[in-house]
Parts: C-alpha cells; sequence; structure tokens
C-alpha cells in the first residue's frame, strides 16, 4: 500500500502534563480512531495504528512542540488532519501542525526549557552560579553521578525565572526537572508551583526539529 | 492560590497522577457561573475501580444532558495522594471543576459493595465534612447515597441524609429539581427531606424510628411525618429507551475495565438463591438488538476504544442472543474492534459464533457451578448441571483449550461433606474427558478452582440463613484440599477474614452505625484492598460497640423476624421469599421466569407479566 509519512505537532500542555509516555501512546492511538482518519496499522492478530514518538517528555513538564510521526493512507490536507485530530483529542492536547517529516529524531541534540517557580530566589541564584551541580541519574548500568552544570546553558535568568537547555535525545537526555530536584536536595528549600515547558527541541546543526 | 496551582504542587509527588487531576476526554466542563446544581458523585473507591462502573457513567452524562446540572467525578484517593492532601490543605474535590464538593449541592455515594462502607467516612472526612449527618445542619450539601447496597442501608443510616433505592435514571433528577426549589424557597433541610421522603424510592433514614426487642433483635420500624411505611424502589419501565450515554469518559490510564461497555439487559430470569442482585433488579427487561448495535457503535466511535464488552447478569439469557452477537461480530470485523461476552454459557451456541467472538478464545473458560453436588446445586437453584459443565468443556477441549476455571461457595445451607467431594469429584470427571479426547491439545490440562464462602443478603430466599463460622468454613476447606487431585487441581480460597465483615455489615441494623464510626477512626478504610484491610481494628471496633458480630452472620432467622431492612420494598414479597427458602430445604429448583412465574410480586407492581406465557 502507497503511505505517506507525516510528522504531526503537538502541545502538552494543563492537565495533560500528567499523562505518561505509555498512557500517551495509548491516548493518541484510540483518538486517531476516534478521528477516523486514515492511518496506516500494523497487520496481523492485533492491528494497531502505527504511531512513533520523536522525544519523550517527561511527566510534569509541558510541551508546545512535541511531534509524532505516523503513515498516511490517503492523501488528505493539513488543516483537515489537525482540525480532525484537535476533534478527538482532549481539551489540552492540542496538534498545531503537521508536515512531511524533514529530519530523523536521531539527530536531536538538546531541548530548550522555560521554567516559572516559586523558591528563595537568592539561594537559586547562588545554586546556579557554583561550579559543579552534582547529581545522581539512573542509566541502563545503575546510578551514575553527574554534573548538571556542565551540560546546561541557561538563556536568561531573572527571579522565580529560568531559560535553558539541556541535553536531548535517544543517546543522552537529561530531564528539566533534575535541576530543581538537586536545588531542593542541596539547599534543603522547597520550590513551590513549579512550571516547566519544553519550547524547542533542537538538531545537531542547531535548527529546530522538524 | 487555586486548586490547580495546589495540585501543581504536589501531583507529582504521588503514583499516577493522570486519575487525580481530571481532563480527560469526553470529561463534562461547565461555566461555575451558570450552574445552579452541582452534583459531586463519589465513588467510594479508587479511581480505577469507579471509573470502571456502568451506572456511574449512566448517571454522568444523564445529569449532565441538562443545562445547569453539573455532576463531577470524585475518587477516594490512595494514601498516598491522601497524604499530601491533608498536608497542603487540599480537600475532596470534583475532578471536573477541580473545586471542593463540600460546595457542592448534592454528595451522592454509588454503594456497590459493603467493604466501601468506611469510605464513605474517610470521603467526607477529606471533604471537611463532619461524617455524621446529624453535625451537618446546612441545607447543602444533601449527602446521598444509592447502588444496590442500599436495600439495606442501616449500618450507614446515621452518615447519609438520604438514600435513593433503585435505579437512579428517573429519581435522581426529580430529587435535584426538589433541591432547586428548596433552595430558592429558602427552606431548611429538614423541610426538604420530609419533601425528598414523598418522592418514591427515597428513603430519609432519619424519618424513621427503630425499636428493639432484649434479644436484640428489632422490635419495630416507626416512620414520622409523612414518610411511607414502605420506601418502593424506583425501576424504569421501558428499559429498551432508557437513557444510555453516546460516550464515556476515556482515563488517561488503564482502568480496571478499560473498554465501552453496553447494558444489554437488566434483571436475571435465573434466580438463583444467593444472588442478591438476580433479585434486586427484576424484573427482567431487555433491550432491543437494534438499540443495543446503534449503543454499540455510538460508544466505540466516541471513545475510540478498540474493545466492548457486552454487560448484564447473565447475557445469554437474552431472547435473541444469537442475532444479537451476529449483528455485532458484523460491526466488530469491520470496524477493527474487539467483541468480549463475559460469562457466556458456549455450550448453547453454535462453534462459528463461538469462533468469531475473540475474547472467548483469550479469556478462557469458566463455570460457576457454585456447588459441587446436584442436590445442592438444587438447594442453591443454580440451573447448571453436570451434563452442560461437560458439554461445554468438550467443545473447548475439541476447539484446542486446555485450561478450565470452576467458581464454588462454600458453606452453603444444607451443605454436608459430600458436596464437598462433589467439587473433587466433578474436577476428576472433566480431567478424565480430557484424557479421552483423541485430539485433545497437548500439554496436560489444568483447572483452578476459585472457592468464595457464602454470604447471605437481603432480599434473597437465603437471608433467613447463618452463614457458617470459621471453624466450620476452614475445616471443609482443608477436606476440599485432602480429596483434590492436586496435580491439576489448584485452588484459591477467599480470606475468611473479608467475608466475615461483608457479612456483618450486609445484613446488619443501624446499631453499626457505630462501629462503622469506631473502625474508621481506628484507621480502617480501603477495605476492599487486602493491602489495606484491618480485620483485627474492625473486631476492636466491634468490641468496643458491644456488638458481637455472630449476632449478625451466624444467627439463623426466624420467618417472621423484623429484618432491618423490611421498611424497603424491591417489589418482591416476604412471602416469596419464604417459599423460597422452604423450597430450597427441599431441594427443590424453581423454573427460571421464562419458563413458569413463580410469584416474587414484581409483576404487580409494574402491572403486567414478565413474559408472555401464552
Ligand atoms: S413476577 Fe414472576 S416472572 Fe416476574 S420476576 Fe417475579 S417470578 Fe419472575
Amino acid at each position: 500500500m502507497e503511505t505517506k509519512n507525516i510528522r504531526v505537532f503537538f502541545s502538552k500542555t494543563g492537565r495533560a502534563i500528567y499523562i505518561s509516555h505509555l498512557d500517551l501512546y495509548r491516548l493518541f492511538q484510540r483518538s486517531i480512531k476516534r478521528s477516523k482518519l486514515p492511518v496506516w496499522e500494523t497487520e496481523g492478530f492485533n492491528p494497531h495504528v502505527y504511531i512513533t514518538f520523536a522525544l519523550p517528555l517527561a511527566l510534569g513538564t509541558a510541551g508546545i512542540c512535541e511531534s509524532l510521526d505516523l503513515k498516511l493512507t490517503e492523501e488528505i490536507c493539513r488543516e483537515e488532519l489537525i482540525s480532525r485530530f484537535n476533534d478527538a483529542l482532549p481539551r489540552d492536547i492540542r496538534v498545531t501542525d503537521a508536515a512531511e517529516p524533514v529530519m530523523k529524531p536521531t539527530e536531536i541534540a538538546l531541548s530548550e526549557y522555560e521554567a516559572r517557580f516559586e523558591c528563595d530566589n537568592a539561594a537559586f541564584a547562588e545554586f546556579l552560579s557554583s561550579e559543579h551541580i552534582m547529581t545522581e541519574k539512573k542509566t541502563k548500568r545503575g546510578i551514575a553521578e553527574l554534573d548538571l552544570k556542565e551540560h546546561l546553558s541557561i538563556l536568561g535568568q531573572s527571579d522565580g525565572y529560568l531559560r535553558f537547555t539541556f541535553p536531548s535525545g535517544t543517546e543522552f537526555n537529561i530531564n528539566a526537572g533534575l535541576l530543581f530536584d538537586a536545588f531542593e536536595k542541596q539547599t534543603g528549600t522547597e520550590i513551590y508551583t513549579l512550571r516547566i515547558t519544553r519550547t524547542a527541541i533542537k538538531c545537531r546543526n542547531g535548527e529546530n526539529f522538524h | 492560590m487555586t486548586y490547580k496551582d495546589k495540585l501543581d504542587r504536589i501531583l507529582l509527588k504521588v503514583q499516577k497522577p493522570s486519575r487525580y487531576i481530571g481532563g480527560e476526554l469526553n470529561s463534562v466542563e461547565k461555566d461555575p457561573a451558570k450552574v445552579t446544581m452541582r452534583f459531586a458523585f463519589c465513588f467510594p473507591d479508587t479511581y480505577d475501580i469507579g471509573m470502571s462502573h456502568l451506572g456511574m457513567k449512566i448517571l454522568y452524562s444523564l445529569i449532565n444532558e441538562v443545562p445547569g446540572y453539573w455532576c463531577e467525578r470524585v475518587y477516594m484517593p490512595l494514601p498516598d495522594m491522601e497524604e499530601q492532601m491533608r498536608k497542603n490543605d487540599i480537600l475532596l474535590y470534583g475532578l471536573e471543576s477541580l473545586q471542593p464538593i463540600k460546595d457542592a449541592d448534592f454528595i451522592g455515594f454509588t454503594l456497590q459493595y459493603e467493604l466501601s462502607f468506611s469510605n464513605i467516612l474517610a470521603m467526607l472526612d477529606l471533604a471537611g465534612l463532619p461524617v455524621y449527618a446529624k453535625d451537618r445542619p446546612d441545607l447543602t450539601p444533601i449527602v446521598c447515597a444509592g447502588g444496590p447496597c442500599v436495600c439495606n442501608a442501616e449500618p450507614i443510616a446515621d452518615f447519609v441524609d438520604l438514600c435513593i433505592l433503585g435505579e437512579g435514571e428517573e429519581v435522581n433528577l426529580e430529587l435535584m429539581r426538589l433541591l432547586e426549589q428548596c433552595k430558592a424557597e429558602g427552606t431548611d433541610k429538614h423541610e426538604f427531606l420530609v419533601r425528598a421522603a414523598k418522592i418514591e424510592g427515597i428513603y430519609v433514614p432519619s424519618l424513621y424510628e427503630i425499636e428493639y426487642n432484649d434479644d436484640c433483635t428489632i422490635k419495630s420500624i416507626t416512620p414520622s411525618e409523612g414518610a411511607p411505611c414502605k420506601v418502593r424502589k424506583r425501576i424504569i419501565k421501558d428499559f429498551d429507551r432508557v437513557f444510555y450515554p453516546e460516550t464515556f469518559v476515556v482515563p488517561f490510564s488503564e482502568i480496571v475495565h478499560d473498554r465501552a461497555v453496553v447494558e444489554v439487559l437488566r434483571g436475571c430470569i435465573r434466580g438463583c438463591r444467593f444472588c442478591q442482585a438476580g433479585y434486586l433488579y427484576r424484573p427482567f427487561r431487555e433491550k432491543t438488538v437494534e438499540t443495543i448495535e446503534k449503543e454499540t457503535i455510538s460508544l466505540c466511535e466516541s471513545t475510540g476504544y478498540d474493545e466492548v464488552s457486552l454487560t448484564s447478569l447473565s447475557t445469554s439469557d437474552h431472547s435473541e442472543i444469537e442475532r444479537m452477537l451476529g449483528t455485532l461480530a458484523n460491526y466488530s470485523d469491520a470496524a477493527r474492534v474487539n467483541l468480549s461476552l463475559p460469562s457466556l454459557r458456549i455450550d448453547s451456541f453454535s462453534k462459528e459464533l463461538v469462533d468469531r467472538i475473540k475474547s472467548v478464545r483469550k479469556s478462557g473458560l469458566t463455570f460457576a457451578p457454585e456447588a459441587g453436588t446436584q442436590r445442592l446445586r438444587d438447594v442453591i437453584n443454580k440451573n447448571i448441571t453436570e451434563e452442560n459443565v461437560m458439554n461445554s468443556c468438550r467443545i473447548a477441549f475439541e476447539g484446542g483449550y486446555n485450561a478450565v476455571k470452576l467458581y464454588f461457595m462454600l458453606g452453603l445451607p444444607t451443605e454436608t461433606m459430600e458436596d464437598i467431594d462433589g467439587i473433587a469429584d466433578l474436577c476428576q470427571k472433566i480431567i478424565d474427558l480430557f484424557y479421552s479426547i483423541e485430539n485433545r491439545p497437548k500439554g496436560g490440562i489444568k483447572i483452578s478452582v476459585s472457592l468464595s464462602t457464602f454470604i447471605p443478603k437481603p432480599f434473597t430466599p437465603f437471608q433467613f440463613e447463618p452463614q457458617p463460622t470459621e471453624d466450620v468454613i476452614r475445616e471443609r476447606q482443608k477436606h476440599l484440599m485432602e480429596v483434590v487431585n492436586k496435580k491439576r487441581v489448584t485452588v484459591s480460597r477467599s480470606h475468611f477474614d473479608v467475608t466475615h465483615l461483608e457479612a456483618a455489615l450486609a445484613r446488619g441494623d443501624r446499631r453499626l452505625s457505630a462501629v462503622i464510626y469506631a473502625a474508621w477512626k481506628k484507621g480502617c478504610k480501603l477495605d476492599g484492598w487486602t493491602e489495606y484491610y484491618k480485620y483485627d481494628k474492625w473486631m476492636e471496633a466491634f468490641k468496643e460497640c458491644g456488638i458481637d458480630p455472630a449476632f449478625y452472620v451466624n444467627r439463623p432467622r426466624s420467618y417472621d423476624e423484623i429484618m432491618p431492612w423490611d421498611h424497603m420494598d424491591v417489589l418482591l414479597t416476604k412471602e416469596f421469599l419464604i417459599r423460597e427458602n422452604m423450597q430450597a430445604h427441599e431441594a427443590r429448583p424453581t423454573p427460571n421466569c421464562r419458563k413458569a412465574c413463580a410469584g416474587c410480586g414484581v409483576n404487580k407492581c409494574v402491572g403486567r407479566p414478565c413474559f408472555d406465557y401464552s
């Protein structure tokens, strides 16, 4: 069957940030079924809609440039695809765009985040300027020491606000939340109402993933 | 700070946070400024369980169809969430508005099993409300309860303001209109309750006085202020046209029954004498194949579920089951959804049909003979014969199955060790049958036997019967283990601790409110969960209140004893229950309702015979 690859861009905000990656996968499968869009399904005893996500988003983090790939079995215009998706999705997940994929998910290098939070501002500024920000990260081989500072680049900063990037991708990935966990742990103080949004996904060549 | 902000602070600290935030597909959001009645619909168990419950889905959609009425879902948080809520001053809230339910007009609990009673207290407390009805003087929120357990709501009588007896599809809205009117008139709570008690199906416990005899049995039940002597349950007469939701809320996370569900019939013709549902949901009413098909398609399309299941007490008894399954299988093949049919009696269907329905293949073969000998099956009126079981097993084995699951009950009235031997014998016959089949599947046969304990329930012919004591039950369990073929049969047993409490609560009276309160104070909640159930605390609570559970559990009750639920009229006569009880003791079965009417009384109230017997 002739199929066409499509990359669907969506946002995941509000109440939807608590949907785990696995549940998001099931959610999109059902939504596609609901939308009756001509999306290619796998063959076999238990056929299912074939979709792949470019990059998982950590539980609790919002995203405005998330994407998934699927195959269409019929030509369908961009506007219709978007509106049929949105009719079938819960309120806090919105499809924003759809296009033929250009880059491969393996080219993804980093994510840009925006965080708004309430905490002891002086302590946070001091924390950010320290030479190392050591934390532990779960890897396949167990727990490893990791210096967050080494991977962090700050794009903008004011009281209760931080714009920054962390490495992302299939090889190496740091969840944005780790930075704030590390702060709480190191200073023994609490962060209130932390809201993190992934605002961009960048490839190795510096371009936005699209 | 809004509740959403507060929740954002804690949700990443709890397991599976998406079940505490709402916003799922098809959940209903309304503009609070335009809402005149807010109904907080509480399922007194966790989200994963409550979200699977069909009755709640029906009433949720029904109420939300009314402009200005807003029904929200509320579930019991697990301990990790409760701890965070308490630490951060978050009161129990509705998943739609994320606003505290104490500000709702109604807080309605659906009571599906007795072990959820303590959760009512836990949830009221988390909502920031006093648990005793008498300590909530304001008109709103009105705390009400519905569901099968309110056929004997006495154990929770002190906590709820009113109960809704029977099917809620019509009466719920009547009740909401009344409250809306009372709010406008500025009447007080008492006046509202007195007026509510005049609606058919509404039971206001505080309007009834109970007097006791010296032996602790009930002497009299006296209504006051115009409340009816007998509260008559509500039923939907035109079941084919009863409201059914076009869509379900689709949860983000996986829940127990994560699929579309269509109710094909209500009631049951079988009359198994231990089965409360079989009596409570009378009369038998079914939907037409066309209605079932329409509802199936609408639900699948609006939810995106790829599995739909048909539900009822006994789907095989639908008068047009073959045509129904054929029609639905055509749809499910075309739409690529799985059709699943729990508890189908496969011996009554053509093989092609069984083969077409995938889940029958998936879930394996289950039977519920409930008792080991024909004599005892006649006592309980379970009309499965050994021949039925053997025929179905043969079909199944020849079709490639090699696992069978059998359900039995221990402690049934008149049961002896011979009946226990009967269980082992039946297993052995199935094993022998398996090995006598030439083209049997490879690998040996596996039988799993699940043993539950008989619990006498109100409004069944066994409401007069005692539950055997712990020693007797244990002895019978032990005996079965000695006689059963252990190589091929695995036996799982229910926990005595749990059935014991369930038995006490099921046939309890108002004095148990104090026990439930004491147990809850000792930390009892989520009693349906093995990991949270605290039997010793419950027993302490009984003791402190000076009440012996054996009074409710192990005592035979005479036919003329006033039962705590005698002022409830579920449309069955007591004479009928007594007649059935006598027949049981003579091991005489009663034909199913389609064959002959046993005269339970329901037809008189409906005003026509249940079936066309001509
Ligand atoms: S009235 Fe007769 S047919 Fe109807 S439910 Fe009762 S026993 Fe069955």
